[in-house]
């Protein structure tokens, strides 16, 4: 086996390791909570787990062999300072990017092991660290964002307190985005997405900040199991929807490039995000009040609306855009604007189930009141679209460029006709 | 009249390196080695100097199969005319060392 088919099953299997770790770390919680373990009560949890974790770890390994194919060859022949060096410019600006070849090309003339690793260490702090322009303008924007974060900290102590954790990440993270735009504007210009994207993407991100914000003056807590004043929206969880929507808003406002160029995974983003969205609505309105108490609860349609909905819509574009990049970065816009207005409709629908008497939108239980839908509207729409829908995505994406990639392979195998 | 922020020590230097021969295109490792500089200074005078117009870059060409072809650098029009300036301008007056690292001496008299 030569070098690169060697590298390249190692990076395989570490990527299916990778892709399998969070299911691992689920099963090691749900296992642990379940008191005493049973064994069989554990053997049940693995075997869900594994389950929900093949199409994660079969995505890993089509993602990363569709990697390897192109880049594979390329970077078997690296030693260790050119790796060091690929690495870092691969996080070159678009504008940046040809210094990385140039840099590389440098590399490749200089002898002695000691200078190689010398001169891209150098290259790499270059790469990682470029000049950046329009200094005066950085500085004010950031002396801006450092404002904001102090006013946030006032504002919430003042008027919001259960709020305060939240607001101070998402300023935060919204700020250093800003400088980072500003610091990147000089070369890049302003990549904006298109007005249909960008638009449902800040109203997604501007109605779940609304919801978020009224749950949080109106339910901060709730009558937990086991206390009676459980918190709404606890630390951690509110800064993973702070991560999740200043990421959401970044994306739709100022995308990287490489995600632009392609309408079609575009548009299939946006139908598949409206797709997902409305089934959710439709099943929490029209389906889920003709089951019986036991059986209510959103649970099933965050298993059942991916496969539905990402996984036949990522490979519809890969098929119509002719390759896997199409359904995947079709997936990408798909699960960026799904994630927001996935919260917000489980937190609009959570005060309809609370007036008409039903219990808590993930599973029906309660009633506890209506603050134990925050968390729930957090954690489970982003950890199914991370964990589930992404995958589908991945796997549709995949199946849909098979036949782009057979006729490819034909084409390269059948001999150029001569004239 | 251009007019030009006065560059660092480290630009300078690079600008009358590329000066010595202003047609001759120079390759970034060969500036690093003349200059004693390392690629994490060198490069990122390139980028601004390449950003202000006052380098113009290219690649190499017929380079054999088996060889990358090698980014070059020589100075434009008004990268030359700041060389002319700097290279017109008297040294700069060195650095004075850290008061700690100062070796002091006493005052010797005229003629000691």
């Amino acid at each position: 086996m030569n070098r690169a088919r060697r590298l390249g099953l190692v990076g395989g299997l570490a990527a299916v390791a990778l892709a399998a770790t969070p299911f691992a770390c689920l099963w090691a919680l749900q296992a642990r909570d379940a008191e005493p373990p049973p064994a069989n009560v554990v053997l049940d949890i693995a075997i869900w787990m594994a389950v929900f974790g093949s199409p994660a770890m079969l995505a890993a390994w089509l993602l990363w062999r569709a990697w390897w194919r192109q880049a594979g060859e390329r970077l078997s022949a690296l030693d260790g300072p050119g790796w060091l060096l690929a690495a870092a410019a691969a996080t070159l600006p678009a504008e940046r990017r040809h210094w990385g070849p140039a840099m590389a090309a440098e590399l490749a003339q200089v002898q002695g092991r000691a200078a190689r690793w010398r001169f891209a260490a150098g290259c790499a702090r270059t790469a990682l660290f470029p000049p950046r322009a329009g200094g005066a303008a950085v500085s004010v924007t950031g002396a801006l964002a450092v404002g904001a974060i102090a006013a946030a900290a006032v504002l919430t102590g003042a008027a919001l307190p259960a709020g305060r954790a939240f607001a101070l990440v998402l300023v935060g993270l919204l700020g250093g985005l800003a400088t980072l735009a500003v610091a990147r504007s000089r070369w890049a210009g302003w990549t904006a997405p298109g007005p249909a994207l960008t638009g449902l993407g800040q109203a997604g991100v501007t109605a779940c900040l609304a919801l978020t914000v009224y749950y949080l003056a109106e339910h901060p807590a709730y009558g937990g199991v086991d206390r009676a004043d459980a918190v709404s929206l606890p630390p951690p969880t509110a800064v993973v929807l702070a991560v999740a929507l200043a990421g959401c808003l970044g994306l739709a406002l100022r995308p990287p490039r490489w995600l632009l160029p392609d309408r079609t995974a575009r548009w299939f983003g946006i139908a598949m995000a409206v797709a997902l969205v409305g089934g959710f609505l439709l099943d929490a309105r029209l389906v889920q009040p003709g089951r019986d108490p036991g059986g209510q609860g959103m649970m099933g349609y965050l298993v059942s609306g991916p496969l539905l909905v990402i996984l036949p819509g990522s490979a519809l574009a890969a098929a119509v855009g002719r390759s896997l990049r199409s359904g995947l970065w079709a997936c990408a816009w798909a699960v960026a604007l799904a994630a927001p207005l996935l919260i917000t409709a489980w937190l609009a629908e959570a005060l309809h189930w609370d007036q008409v008497g039903r219990g808590a939108v993930l599973d029906g239980a309660g009633p506890m009141g209506v603050g134990v839908n925050l968390a729930d509207a957090v954690w489970w729409p982003l950890l199914f679209l991370a964990l589930w829908a992404v995958p589908l995505g991945i796997l549709g994406a995949a199946a849909g460029s098979w036949r782009a990639r057979r006729r490819r392979a034909r084409r390269r195998a059948s001999p150029v006709p001569t004239a | 009249m251009l007019s030009f922020r006065h560059p660092s020590e480290q630009a300078t230097a690079v600008v009358l390196a590329l000066a010595e021969e202003p047609a001759t295109w120079r390759y970034g490792y060969e500036l690093c080695q003349r200059l004693d500089l390392q690629a994490g200074r060198l490069y990122p005078v390139l980028m601004r100097l390449a950003d202000r117009g006052l380098l113009e870059t290219a690649w190499e060409s017929d380079v054999p199969a088996d060889r990358l072809p090698r980014h070059l650098y020589r100075l434009t029009g008004p990268g030359r005319v700041l060389a002319g300036r700097l290279a017109a301008e008297p040294p700069a007056r060195p650095t004075p060392a850290p008061v700690a690292g100062r070796i002091r001496r006493r005052p010797r008299l005229e003629g000691t």
